[in-house]
């Protein structure tokens, strides 16, 4: 009954007009960000931050990180129905999460079909939505009360266990991953260490005492580096939109995505909640799922209704399961998540087991307006539907210079440091060169987010055991973590070794 | 992208870099060496602990320093991949990156308004030449309106004008 009196609290807060508008804002630029293939969900986040953080300023720190999480989470999970959008219209996937929704979807679209394509995607990912909000909502509260007994060795070991499992799915190639991860730990290191008060790596310059803000790296890295790579590679042509037509589904497309739906749900849920799998494997994978158990499989590709209902009800799944472990358990298991993490801890809100006790009105307000925010999407997505793919034609030659002038500003509205300005541009080149030579930035990013919790579980595990690093073998969950951690990155390898491909997640 | 199973290979090929990979390799290595040897300057003890501040970034240090090893023999051993290189659009990119450049350094100095709409026109212009009062109009909107928005109604801190004006 406590769940329940929580979550009518927690609904009590997502109606709160603010709430309602900025879960109203944020699904409605999550949606953008979809449609826009230039804009992941991460830099969408990423952008938004800073914006949000400067409008919320003047609230109390609870309401503000409330409202703002409740915004960002819209974004991300709003991303997930725009991107099938320009998948279906273009041919061109706006996320990479609806990479094989185009599939089926142009196909529908070039047999007159793409109303049907559209709104069946809305209405998977509002099926899946909802789905993967209730399993939180069932989960959540009994997983945080198992985490809540973890000492900080288990934590240290859950952590690399959240990074190693991002490391091994990240890009093509492990060792890059792993540095990418070793370098964004690196970076956290900078400024003044929390446990001792000691400065590190920061040379005697003032601004490094408070270390790299997570913020301006995440907004350069993600925002600036897409937007870098817009430019150079000349990529702002718009292609012709295919014709809408009729939105509604008939009879037969309803009772043939059914199926779909329904198991393109529950998978995309359960690889959400997987650490380092994210929407674009479950997407994926619950194409393949579909293929496979088609009865007639060859009518794939060609414009069957299931190659679209299910990747993108497993999609959105996928993005609401990847919620449990961040909240639970505090291990962001992707890039998104990872920033999204970020955020709360901006706000002074340390996201895992005691945040349900300590902070039960962000949480539950979070999770009451996700609700919310996917019926909104769903009246969104079907009559607003021709609205959005209008968005596709917005000019890439406007739109370019405004994302950079808004991280600059939102990035000083924040920081009000022209050094932060500088490293933004700086990360903003950095994560053009290393995106572009396959250097994942979601490890680093979650090496970033990680690094000083990581750092100071272990130091705290290392003081009860006086400096025996043992501890970490000896402690029986401790041990199990680093096992499946150590699995995690020699089985692809392995697997590689072997000749077989390995499927790699880019970004979920 | 990194999407591997062969019916997304319409999706762009980044071919392996070897001679960035090789340089980055470097780089790595010359970070994780920098970033032991300077955590030996710090103190190794903090107040009823045996474990310093300095012990992660060391280990981490030379985590990495393995790990660049590790990329440069694999770059060695990997065949040679002719990478089919898109032509990148220097040009246009260090005009706008430059305006972002000096619209960032000098945002105390000339404030938020005038910058803006500087940066916003120059890159407007260096993406597509003409369609000045378009530009121009939203340029101004864009600057005015953020500025209007942040400072007056939420009362956020932004230098608005060059301080010689105000």
């Amino acid at each position: 009954m406590d769940t329940l009196q929580f979550l009518a609290d927690g609904f009590a807060t997502a109606f709160h007009w603010r709430n309602l508008l900025f879960a109203f804002i944020g699904v409605l630029i999550g949606t953008a960000v979809g449609v826009l293939p230039g804009i992941g969900p991460m830099s969408g986040v990423a952008l938004l931050i800073p914006i949000t953080a400067s409008i919320t300023g003047g609230l109390p720190p609870e309401a503000a990180a409330t409202s703002s999480i409740i915004l960002l989470a819209g974004v991300y999970y709003g991303a997930m129905y725009g991107g099938s959008t320009t998948s279906i219209l273009l041919n061109t996937p706006g996320e990479s999460s609806s990479v094989v929704t185009t599939l089926d979807g142009y196909q529908m679209a070039k047999q007159g079909r793409a109303g049907a394509a559209l709104s069946i995607s809305a209405i998977g990912s509002f099926v899946a939505g909802i789905f993967a909000v209730i399993a939180l909502i069932v989960v959540a509260e009994p997983l945080s009360e198992v985490a809540i007994k973890f000492g900080p060795a288990d934590y240290f070991s859950l952590m690399l266990l959240g990074l190693c499992a991002v490391s091994g799915l990240a890009g093509k190639s492990i060792t890059k991953a792993l540095i990418m991860t070793v370098l964004g730990l690196l970076l956290a290191t900078i400024g003044m260490d929390t446990v001792s008060g000691v400065a590190r790596f920061t040379f005697g310059i003032p601004v490094l005492y408070s270390g790299l803000e997570f913020l301006t790296v995440a907004v350069g890295l993600f925002a600036l580096g897409e937007v870098f790579k817009t430019i150079l590679e000349n990529d702002y042509s718009t292609g012709q939109t295919a014709k809408i037509g009729r939105i509604l589904p008939t009879k037969k497309d309803l009772k043939d995505s059914a199926g779909p739906i329904t198991r393109g749900s529950i998978l995309g849920f359960f690889i959400g909640i997987l650490p380092g799998a994210g929407a674009t494997l479950a997407s994926f994978f619950s194409y393949i799922l579909e293929k496979k158990i088609s009865k007639n499989p060859e009518s794939f590709g060609k414009g069957n209704i299931a190659g679209v209902a299910a990747p993108e009800s497993a999609n959105n799944g996928a993005s609401g399961g990847a919620m449990i472990p961040l909240l639970t358990l505090g291990i962001p298991g992707s890039g998104t998540t990872a920033i999204l993490m970020g955020a709360l801890i901006m706000y002074n809100i340390q996201p895992g087991p005691l945040l349900f006790e300590e902070h039960p009105q962000v949480v539950w307000g979070l999770i009451a307006s996700m609700l919310i925010g996917n019926l909104l999407l769903l009246i969104l997505n079907m009559p607003l539907v021709k609205v959005f793919a209008k968005i596709i034609q917005t000019p890439p030659k406007y739109l370019i210079p405004l994302i950079i002038a808004i991280s600059i500003f939102g990035v000083y509205a924040v920081q009000a440091q022209i050094f932060d300005l500088m490293l933004l541009l700086g990360c903003g080149v950095a994560g053009f060169i290393l995106a572009r030579n396959d250097y994942p930035l979601a490890p680093l990013v979650l090496g970033l987010v990680l690094g000083p919790m990581i750092e100071n579980n272990m130091r705290r595990a290392l003081t009860t055991s006086n400096g025996d690093f043992m501890i970490f073998l000896q402690k029986p969950l401790s041990l199990v973590f680093l096992i499946i951690a150590a699995l995690w990155i020699i089985v692809p390898v392995l697997l590689k070794k072997r000749g077989k491909e390995v499927v790699v997640n880019e970004e979920g | 992208m990194s999407l591997s199973p062969s019916f997304f290979n319409h999706r762009r090929c980044t071919t392996l870099n070897k001679v960035f990979d090789r340089y980055a390799s470097i780089v790595f290595l010359l970070l994780g060496i920098g970033f032991m040897w300077q955590s030996t300057t710090i103190s190794s003890s903090a107040y009823g602990s045996t474990v310093g501040p300095n012990i992660a970034p060391f280990s981490l240090g030379a985590l990495l320093v393995l790990l660049s090893l590790r990329l440069f023999y694999e770059v060695l051993k990997s065949k040679d991949q002719s990478s089919k290189e898109e032509k990148l659009d220097y040009k246009r990119f260090l005009i706008i990156f430059a305006a972002a450049f000096l619209y960032a350094f000098l945002l105390e100095t000339i404030g938020y308004i005038i910058g803006t709409f500087l940066f916003l026109l120059v890159s407007f212009q260096v993406l597509e030449r003409g369609k000045w009062l378009k530009s121009i109009l939203i340029s101004g909107l864009f600057a005015v309106g953020v500025y209007v928005i942040f400072v007056v109604i939420l009362e956020g801190s932004m230098p608005g004008f060059p301080s010689w004006l105000s």
